[in-house]
Formats: C-alpha cells, sequence, structure tokens
C-alpha cells in the first residue's frame, strides 16, 4: 500500500521533469544544425571538454548569468532543478553526501561524504540508513549545524501546505504511516504534517522514529530497502536552523537561507536586473569540508539578461564577462560560431565552451499491451529514420542517438546495448533499415499493423509525426497521427483507453542511479510506464536491484534490465538529450559535471 | 467644466468595475491550473486539490472575484487554514506563489523602471518628433522634408528589438562607450540611471519620434491651409507666431490624443526594450509571468494597464480644452 503512493509519487515528479521535456520537444532546442557541424559523427560522451587543472587560486568573482529572472526555489527542502542543485550545493547548502568533481561521467556522478563522515551505513538489509555528522560542521551565525537541524530540515518537507514544489522522497521513503483521507483532503501527503502543525502529535511520534538524533549520528527508517538512499539524502534533505524558518518564504526573502557552506547570500533581487550575491561565509570551516574548493571570493548571479545579449558579452568575454559562465544554453544562431562540431570548438573559443549531456533523454513508447508482438515492436525501431527527427528538432546538438532508457551521463549503470550496432546481427543505419522492418514483420506472423500515434501538438511534433508516417510507412506500417493539445499530452496518453498505440516520450533520472529510471519506466507502480508494462519478472528483477547495496551489483542489474528494455523494444531510445553552454576566458574548469549535467560550480575559479 | 469632469471620474469607475470582472473572469477561464502552480514538481491529484481548496481557487467564480475585490479595499489572508497563513495587506492584488511575494509589491517595485523609461522615451520622442514635423512642413517638397520623411519611414520600420539588439551590440559590448545596463534610481545615482536609461529610451524614441514626426508635419501642413492662417499671415504676423501660435496650437489636439494613450500604454511595460536592457519594470514582469501562467501577476498587470489608459483617455480629453479654445467640455 506505502508502497503504491511512493509510486505514485515519484511518477508524478517524473511527469514534471518530462513535462520539461515537452517543452523541449516543442521546439526550444535549436531549431537547425548549425553549420560546419558534423552531420555523420555520433559521438558518445557528448563531446566534454578536458578541464583546466592550472591557474586556480582563490580571490575573484565569478558571474553566472542567466535568462531566468529568478531561481526556481532557493529553499534547502524546495530546490529541484539539476543546475540549481548544483549551485547551491557548491556554495551554500551542504548535504550529507555530494557527488565527486570530475569530467569523468562515471567519477563525477560518484558519492563522496559532505557533513558525514562517509557514505552511511545501511542495516537492516538496507532499510535503515545512518550518517554521522562530521567535527566542526558550522551556520554562517557561528552555530554548530547539529543532528536536529538536519532532522528539522527534513521535517519540513512533510508540511506540504507550506512547503511545497520540493521534492518529497523523504515522505516516500520514511516509514511513516500514510495520509488519511481527511489528512489528503487538508493537502498532507503523509499522516505526519511537518514542524508547524502543533495538533499532529502521532504524526510528530511517527516521525520521531522514523528519524533519530543520537548525538552527532542521525538515523533514518525505511518504509522498504533503498540500496541508494545515500544518493536519495542529496535531495530534499538539507538542514535548516529552526530558528532561522521563515516558512513559505524560507531564501526569497531577507534574511535568505541559513548558509552552512564557503558563502552566504549578501543580497538576493529577482526579474530583470535581478541579482544574487554570495560573500565568503567567515564562520565557515574548511577543516569540516573537504569537498568545496571555495575559490572565488564572490558569486553574483545576475538575472532576467536577454539570451542573445547573453550570448554576446560572454563570447566577447571582456571586462566582468571575462570571468562570467552561463546558465542555460548557447542560442542556436552562436552554435555554428561557436563549435565545429559537438566535441570540437572553433579555436576561438576553445576551452570555453562545452557540449554535454543534459538530464534528459527522449523515446518513442510502445504500448506492449496494444502492439504485443515484439517483432513489430522491434520492426517499429528498425524502420525509424532517427537521422531526419534529430534534423528535425536541431540536429546533433540536440542529442546524440541514444542506445536504451539510461543515458551515459547517469555514471556507472551505463553499458552500451548494442541496439543499433549487434542486436539485430547488423549495424542499423541512423536513417533506418526498411528492408529489416519488412523481414522482422515477416518473422512476426502478423500483417503489418495500422498504429496510432500520439504527440503533443506542436509545429516540431508534427513534422516529426510526417517523418514517421514516412519512414514506418516504407516499412508498410501505416500510421495514423493522433495529436493532442500538449497541455493534456500526459493525462490523455497515460490513460489506456484513450491513448494509441505509441507516441513521445521523455525522462530524466532525479539522481545518478538508474532506480530513478528503470523502475518508474518499465514498472506499473513506477507511474510513468508509459508502455504499460506489468511483466512480474521485469517487476521482481526491478525490485531485486533496488534492494541490492552493492553498487557494482546494482548496476550490473540495472544494466541488464536497460539491455532488456532494449531488445524488448518496451520503448524505441531514440536521443540522449545534448546542450551547450560557454564561459568567458578567465574562468575554469571548464567541463560538464555529470552528477547534475551543470557547472562543477563547488571547484570553479577566477584564472590569473 | 466640473460636472463634465465629475460625470467622466463616474464613468472611468464603472468602466474600472466592468474592466476587473472581465479581467478576473476571462484570466479564470484560460487554460492553466493556478493550483498547479503552488506544488512544483512532486505534484499529486490530491496535492493539487487540497491546494486549491487552501488557495480558495475551489470556490465559484464569483466568490473568488468577491475575494479579490475585498482584498483590493481590506486586505485578505491565503491559506488562512494553515499553520503558516499569508496576509496580504490592503490593496492586496493577489500573491505570487511562483515568486514567493505579493502581487502589489512586485508591480510597486516596477512600477518607477517603467515610469522612467516610458517618461524619458516620451520626452524625446515628442521634442523630436514634433520639432522635424514643424520642420518637414514648413520645406514641403524641398529636400529637408524628403530626407526627414525619408528618416522617418526608416524609423518607422526598423523593429525595437533590432535597434535594441544593434545599440546594445555596439554601443556596450564592441565600442565600451557606456557600462552594462544596470538600473538604479535617479535619486540614487543620476549618472548611473542616465547611462543606463539612454539607450532604452532611444529605442523606444525612434519608434514613436518617426510616427509624431509624420503626424505632426500632417497636421501642421493641413492647418497652414486654413483661413484663418492665411488671414494671419496677411495681417502681418512673423512667421513664428504664425506656426506655433496659431498653426501648431489648432494641430496639436490629435497629438494629444496619441501622445496620452501612447504614454499610458508605455507605463503598462515596454517589453521589449526592458528585456533587451535587463530594465526590471512592468513588461519584463508581464512576460516572466505569461510565461508561468502566473494568473495573479497577470490580473494585477492588465487592470493597472487598463486603468492607465482610462486615467489617460481623461486627462487627453481634458487638454484639449486647455489646448483647443473652439472645444467646450459640457
Amino acid at each position: 500500500m506505502v508502497r503504491t503512493r511512493t509510486w505514485s509519487l515519484r511518477a508524478a515528479a517524473g511527469l514534471c521533469i518530462t513535462s520539461v521535456m515537452l517543452t523541449a520537444c516543442s521546439g526550444n532546442t535549436p531549431a537547425s544544425q548549425a553549420p560546419g557541424s558534423s552531420t555523420g559523427v555520433t559521438p558518445t560522451t557528448g563531446g566534454e571538454a578536458t578541464p583546466d587543472t592550472g591557474g586556480a587560486k582563490p580571490g575573484g568573482t565569478i558571474f553566472v548569468l542567466t535568462q531566468a529572472e529568478q531561481w526556481d526555489q532557493v529553499d534547502p527542502q524546495r530546490v529541484y532543478t539539476g543546475e540549481d542543485l548544483a549551485f547551491f550545493g557548491g556554495t551554500i547548502m551542504r548535504a550529507l553526501t555530494a557527488y565527486k568533481f570530475s569530467p569523468d561521467a562515471t567519477e563525477g556522478t560518484s558519492l563522496v561524504p559532505d557533513m558525514a563522515t562517509d557514505l552511511g551505513t545501511a542495516t537492516d538489509a538496507g532499510k535503515t540508513w545512518s550518517f554521522t555528522l562530521r567535527d566542526g560542521l558550522t551556520w554562517q551565525d557561528g552555530s554548530e549545524v547539529t543532528c536536529d537541524d538536519i532532522k528539522y530540515g527534513v521535517s519540513r518537507t512533510f508540511a506540504t501546505t507550506v512547503i511545497n514544489q520540493g521534492p518529497t522522497y523523504a515522505i516516500q521513503y520514511l516509514d511513516i504511516p500514510g495520509p488519511s483521507d481527511a489528512d489528503t483532503k487538508a493537502g498532507y501527503l503523509s499522516s505526519y504534517h511537518g514542524p508547524y502543525d502543533k495538533d499532529n502529535a502521532a504524526g510528530q511520534a511517527a516521525f520521531d522514529k522514523a528519524v533519530v538524533c543520537d548525538g552527532k549520528t542521525i538515523t533514518f527508517h525505511l518504509n522498504a530497502a533503498h540500496g541508494d538512499f545515500n544518493y536519495t539524502v542529496t535531495l530534499g534533505f538539507g538542514a535548516v536552523p529552526k530558528a532561522a524558518d521563515t516558512g513559505e518564504t524560507y531564501g526569497t526573502v531577507a534574511p535568505y537561507v541559513m548558509s552552512n557552506g564557503p558563502y552566504k547570500v549578501e543580497s538576493y533581487t529577482t526579474g530583470n536586473g535581478g541579482k544574487m550575491t554570495l560573500v565568503r561565509n567567515e564562520n565557515w570551516n574548511a577543516d569540516s569540508d573537504p569537498y568545496r574548493k571555495a575559490y572565488p571570493d564572490k558569486w553574483e548571479v545576475q538575472f532576467g539578461i536577454d539570451p542573445k545579449i547573453l550570448d554576446q558579452r560572454i563570447m566577447e568575454g571582456s571586462g566582468d564577462d571575462a570571468t562570467a559562465i552561463q546558465y542555460g544554453q548557447i542560442q542556436p544562431e552562436n552554435l555554428g560560431v561557436i563549435f565545429q562540431d559537438t566535441e570540437t570548438t572553433n579555436a576561438d573559443f576553445e576551452g570555453r565552451a562545452i557540449s554535454g549531456f543534459d538530464p534528459y533523454s527522449r523515446y518513442y513508447w510502445i504500448d506492449v499491451n496494444k502492439v504485443k508482438n515484439v517483432k513489430i515492436r522491434q520492426a517499429m525501431a528498425v524502420a525509424l529514420d532517427r537521422e531526419a527527427i534529430r534534423l528535425n528538432i536541431g540536429g546533433a546538438f540536440a542529442g546524440d542517438f541514444a542506445d536504451g532508457a539510461i543515458k551515459p551521463n547517469i555514471g556507472a549503470d551505463y553499458a552500451p546495448t548494442g541496439l543499433w550496432d549487434s542486436f539485430f546481427g547488423k549495424e542499423i543505419p541512423n536513417t533506418g533499415d526498411t528492408e529489416l522492418a519488412k523481414q522482422l514483420i515477416q518473422e512476426s506472423g502478423e500483417p503489418a499493423p495500422t498504429l496510432t500515434f500520439n504527440f503533443a501538438d506542436t509545429p516540431t511534433n508534427q513534422k516529426t509525426a510526417a517523418i514517421i508516417i514516412d519512414s514506418l510507412g516504407k516499412a508498410g506500417i501505416t500510421v495514423k497521427p493522433a495529436a493532442i493539445e500538449p497541455g493534456q499530452y500526459y493525462s490523455v496518453v497515460f490513460d489506456a483507453k484513450k491513448a494509441g498505440d505509441f507516441g513521445t516520450g521523455g525522462w530524466g533520472a532525479d539522481w545518478p542511479n538508474a532506480s530513478t529510471v528503470i523502475p518508474p519506466l518499465f514498472t506499473q507502480k513506477g507511474g510513468w510506464d508509459l508502455a504499460k508494462l506489468d511483466d512480474a519478472s521485469v517487476n521482481a528483477a526491478v525490485d531485486a536491484a533496488f534492494a541490492e547495496l552493492d553498487r557494482g551489483k546494482q548496476a550490473a542489474d540495472w544494466q541488464a534490465i536497460n539491455k532488456q528494455s532494449a531488445e524488448q523494444m518496451w520503448h524505441i531510445p531514440t536521443f540522449f538529450g545534448l546542450s551547450q553552454t560557454i564561459a568567458g576566458p578567465k574562468v575554469g574548469p571548464i567541463y560538464r559535471w555529470s552528477a547534475y549535467g551543470s557547472w562543477p560550480y563547488g571547484e570553479m575559479y577566477v584564472k590569473e | 467644466m466640473a460636472a463634465y469632469i465629475f460625470r467622466r471620474v463616474l464613468l472611468m469607475i464603472t468602466l474600472l468595475f466592468m474592466l476587473s470582472v472581465a479581467v478576473f473572469f476571462l484570466f479564470n477561464m484560460l487554460p492553466g491550473d493556478p493550483a498547479r502552480l503552488t506544488c512544483g514538481k512532486a505534484c499529486t491529484p490530491d496535492l493539487i486539490e487540497a491546494n486549491r481548496k487552501r488557495l480558495g481557487y475551489d470556490q465559484p467564480v464569483l466568490v473568488q472575484y468577491q475575494n479579490f475585490v475585498g482584498g483590493i479595499f481590506f486586505g485578505r489572508t491565503f491559506s488562512a487554514d494553515s499553520p503558516e497563513p499569508i496576509k496580504c495587506e490592503a490593496p492586496c492584488l493577489g500573491y505570487s506563489f511562483s515568486r514567493h511575494e505579493e502581487v502589489m509589491s512586485l508591480i510597486t517595485r516596477a512600477a518607477p523602471v517603467t515610469f522612467w523609461l516610458a517618461v524619458g522615451a516620451f520626452i524625446i520622442w515628442l521634442t523630436v518628433g514634433i520639432s522635424l514635423g514643424i520642420f518637414a512642413a514648413l520645406r514641403r517638397g524641398r529636400w529637408q522634408d524628403r530626407l526627414t520623411l525619408g528618416i522617418s519611414l526608416v524609423g518607422y520600420s526598423m523593429p525595437s528589438f533590432f535597434i535594441g539588439l544593434i545599440l546594445y551590440y555596439f554601443v556596450v559590448i564592441q565600442w565600451k562607450l557606456l557600462d552594462k545596463p544596470e538600473y538604479v534610481s535617479p535619486f540614487e545615482d543620476l549618472g548611473k540611471f542616465l547611462a543606463t536609461m539612454i539607450l532604452p529610451w532611444i529605442v523606444l524614441a525612434v519608434l514613436y519620434a518617426a510616427f509624431y514626426m509624420r503626424l505632426t508635419r500632417n497636421q501642421v501642413l493641413e492647418v497652414l491651409n486654413d483661413d484663418y492662417v492665411r488671414t494671419a499671415r496677411a495681417k502681418g504676423l512673423p512667421e513664428r507666431t504664425v506656426v506655433v501660435k496659431h498653426a501648431l496650437r489648432a494641430g496639436l489636439t490629435p497629438i494629444v490624443t496619441s501622445a496620452g494613450l501612447d504614454l499610458a500604454g508605455l507605463l503598462g511595460g515596454a517589453i521589449i526594450s526592458e528585456n533587451i536592457f535587463n530594465l526590471p519594470g512592468l513588461g519584463s514582469l508581464a512576460v516572466d509571468s505569461i510565461t508561468k501562467s502566473d494568473l495573479p501577476i497577470i490580473t494585477g498587470l492588465t487592470l493597472l494597464t487598463a486603468s492607465l489608459i482610462i486615467v489617460a483617455n481623461l486627462v487627453v480629453d481634458l487638454l484639449y480644452a486647455v489646448i483647443d479654445p473652439r472645444v467646450r467640455l459640457t
């Protein structure tokens, strides 16, 4: 019962992540392939730049330029976007664990201790996790960061009528009874209502039992085994001192969020011309924080900058902009100026721009209950002209061809599936293999089907639909397009009665573990199972991987299911999303940090 | 006169009331769920429903409207049942859950920026537009007239975003003649204020000046052919007096109408200029709110802009009587 609630919540989170994908699908990706870019190269690493490790020294100001009018959230319990998590995690918000700074995808998604002395200790087969805090952890006012501060921070997640819009893994994972009908009607997702409701003694008791402080050790009792719970604590499990908590406005108005990192918020204004300025936190104890380098003296985030102006300023890279970095994406018209192709910058921008994986993957889901024959599903995949579709959504800069559900930047869990290289006994061209598709249909023992294709009704998707109709049509598969109003897309395709046979989809992991990819996509209790797959053996394999405490074994488990998903074509993997960003000439290191698909804020510096 | 003003004020209040009804109901019928905005990524149907109830979006639209109007006069409390209710003092135009701030304070902060932007550009375009318009009219058919008309056509044809980007790129980025725009109040640092505003003023003024130049030229030419102007000249009045005192004054009426409405429209936000030059005005606030479907802010801004237009209409009508002696307000 609890499990179902857990999965439905996770699915809801996924819905929103994928809404971002939907936006990307609807035309916010580059409109056309940039001049000079390679059309035949399929980079597998996303063209990560080699980090320049020289010249790192304390001092200077790094400017972060963004089109956004404000941070989505500035509250440890509500920050949810990858780039924001990376920025705040590297500057003012510490967590129990964190991800290693490294340009390597596997290393950059591996855990390191942050406020905790180690990566946590799992007992009770992964249902209980304990973390011990380091000595010398301090808040910006000089007071000690205590276990109770972390416990209080976690408790805020449960106050869903006050602290909303953030991740809810604490509610999903902690061993606290679910909500009654009255709780649900009142807006709570748990029988515990968080720290602000003083008339919830039973809920408070349940929380106190689930999260226990014993000196410097905090213990979490979970409702099920979670082998990757030490990843989970990077998201929404930050500390908040009770005395500083201002509820709904915490973080957004003065005195802003209480920092326990190397910087503190000096000022924050939103909108065009708005800024957030971070200055050094004189009470930060470097001995307690071997993780953050804290090189610059100051960070200045500038909001509301016109994206074309933003590009030009950093491309010019003079004055303050020499130490500026872009939060966002290079405009399509500048990609050809900055890059030769997705792996190589032009000489003028060498060591300043990166093209790397963003958090998202795209695919076409297939309802396995409607298209039951695996050979037919494989024929659909083989016939698909993925090259034309990629060109339509922005060319090589939009993404690499995907070979499964797990993206390479997720680190240890990725392994090539060989889907397009070897699985069919030959290489499948990106433009599709009509003859092989016809052969697969013949092997299926069924006539070539007529299928309904769902897509969010945008101009880009309309063109994609035309490509799909054409390329599958060549193999004899008749495709009927069924456009859906974008705002209603997922509510329709999740309804088996209303959904077509296949359609567009997208997914982004919440943290670099395939536990946030495979289970949601390929089990019904995951809630994002657009394939409508409900296979007992798959469910059992997912449960086993979920509970696996050995990270190496867990990775192997996920890889096996990922390969199976590709071969069984529960969905047709299409693209691993790429994005491109640029920095001024006097800032480093320049690489895409796989943990969040972001800049490695915690080790950035101003060059001489 | 007093009776006229009284009637117009009454009409204005009625219009504002009808407008508030129209805006409120219209925006509540638009696609997009304001309750959805309050629960971000991890949003369940239960949570959306609970938030809808908490914020009063589950009430009939009429009741919501009553609460909205009540908030303007008496203030209101959001999430009243929550352990941490949000109090919004009168005049309360709503609360933005995406910005965690009252709509009124957002507008109050952005309005001065737009005010200075609009007023500065207004002065430039009126000065340049009317001067060049008179100049062209007085040299009708000569090369000066054709040159001025040509310049106005170019100015009229170039989109604001194009002029803005070009000016920013060359003046700020390439030639570094000005610092990057960073709005400060004129009372805080006048030099920096002028350095920041000069380019956006020019961008706005180019488009409007071109229009006003042509409008003024046409009006002055029309009036210059009137009998009373011929009479004035026949009486031996100096040309300056004929043009300024007789021709221009009579020709000003349509210019004042346009200027009043244009200024009022701009006071509601100059979206392109504000965005290119990173000015935190009402226009950029509107764009961001529309992008995020932040209905409370959109509603507040629409009401504000429409109110400005209505007030400007009244002011313009009153000015008619001052400018043109033939006009009597009854």
